[in-house]
């Protein structure tokens, strides 16, 4: 079985990304800020306005010699009205190709003996949940990517902020010369 | 050295002739459905097409996959919906409940009997300070392969008085899988 080194060199190599990168622990985000009701978000698809602490992306892509694996991802909700603990409909796509589809993380949030981890913590928290992905999924250079939450329930308030973050191995450019 | 989540698949897959699946795109997977009905005995997935999400997340294609997606069954979690609009929902926790079930795929009843009780799997599973509503699939796990029909039958009982018991109940199988990849242009 291929951990996510192997994975991440061997989707690179057979793209033809050749440069071998600074390994790193790649993290990225994107928040929104809700309207009220909503139940249906797309991140990773505007980024205008944004703060660095909203987004730490520009783009909807990692740069050309920039790859990674998505190996988990945490939800985060700032509600005082709305949670994560009820049903959620997670779909991620990287290019054209859904990646995780129709994933439902929720279980993963608070504790209630429901989780997908063997060993999940005490953070019992209804607004804030990750989850550790079984499989490696790569984010190849250049190739855009979304992530689409659907909340199943509509008690998301005007000015709640939803976020996801999406966490693994990566590379980022080295030059491995001088300029 | 054990078999690995994909080994067992891509060699259940070769068993069964689906020489493709091995090109398809790896991923995570869970399906879930919810009986928002207090029943003593219910039956889960079948039918599941009829109900939307937050009821069920498995979509048209029902108790069935699509060809070439696949989900090899690594832990069943049992949980109890709060209210028929299936929104929300806790763990069995309540009145001791613990679930007694099969798991059927195809005409082969693959796990028959078992029962997840609660607070089970304590050498390894810890959630807070929560009982476990979850069982782990000892091995590898199991697979549900592309487009045969799979469901679960399940039944409520109390695990302290070991008597039945009547509540809503909703059911997930969570573990590695393979979605279609074309691979190709199409």
């Amino acid at each position: 079985m291929a951990n996510q080194v192997q994975k991440l060199s061997y989707v690179d190599s057979k793209l033809g990304v050749s440069l071998p990168g600074q390994q790193t622990t790649r993290v990225i985000y994107d928040s929104i800020n809700a309207a009220a009701g909503q139940q249906f978000f797309q991140f990773f698809t505007n980024f205008a306005g944004k703060t660095q602490f909203q987004t730490n992306l520009t783009t909807n892509k990692l740069d050309s010699a920039e790859s990674m694996v998505i190996k988990s991802v945490q939800i985060i909700i700032n509600s005082a009205t709305s949670n994560i603990e009820d049903h959620l409909n997670l779909n991620i796509t990287v290019g054209n190709q859904v990646v995780l589809k129709d994933f439902d993380p929720s279980f993963n949030c608070s504790s209630r003996g429901l989780s997908f981890d063997r060993l999940h913590s005490g953070f019992n928290s209804p607004t804030n949940l990750e989850v550790r992905l079984l499989t490696e999924i790569v984010i190849p250079p250049q190739v855009n990517f979304k992530a689409e939450l659907q909340i199943s329930n509509a008690l998301v308030a005007v000015n709640d902020d939803v976020t996801i973050i999406l966490k693994g191995y990566g590379r980022i450019f080295s030059a491995g010369n001088s300029f | 050295m054990g078999m690995s989540a994909q080994d067992k698949m891509l060699n259940v897959a070769s068993r069964l002739g689906l020489t493709t699946l091995k090109d398809m795109q790896g991923t995570t997977r869970m399906v879930y459905d919810s009986q928002t009905t207090a029943a003593t005995n219910h039956t889960f997935f079948k039918g599941a097409a009829q109900r939307a999400f937050p009821l069920s997340n498995v979509g048209a294609n029902g108790n069935q996959f699509q060809v070439n997606e696949a989900l090899l069954v690594e832990k069943i979690g049992f949980f109890i919906p709060t209210a028929a609009d299936g929104i929300a929902y806790t763990g069995l926790g309540a009145n001791n409940r613990s679930v007694l079930f099969d798991l059927v795929i195809g005409n082969k009843t693959v796990m028959k009997d078992v029962s997840c009780e609660l607070g089970g799997e304590q050498a390894f599973y810890n959630d807070g300070t929560s009982a476990s509503s979850v069982i782990d699939l000892e091995g590898v796990g199991i697979l549900i392969p592309p487009q045969v029909e799979y469901y679960v039958v399940a039944k409520i009982y109390n695990a302290a008085a070991r008597t039945a018991e009547t509540a809503r109940l909703g059911c997930y199988l969570f573990g590695t899988g393979a979605l279609l990849n074309f691979n190709t242009t199409i």
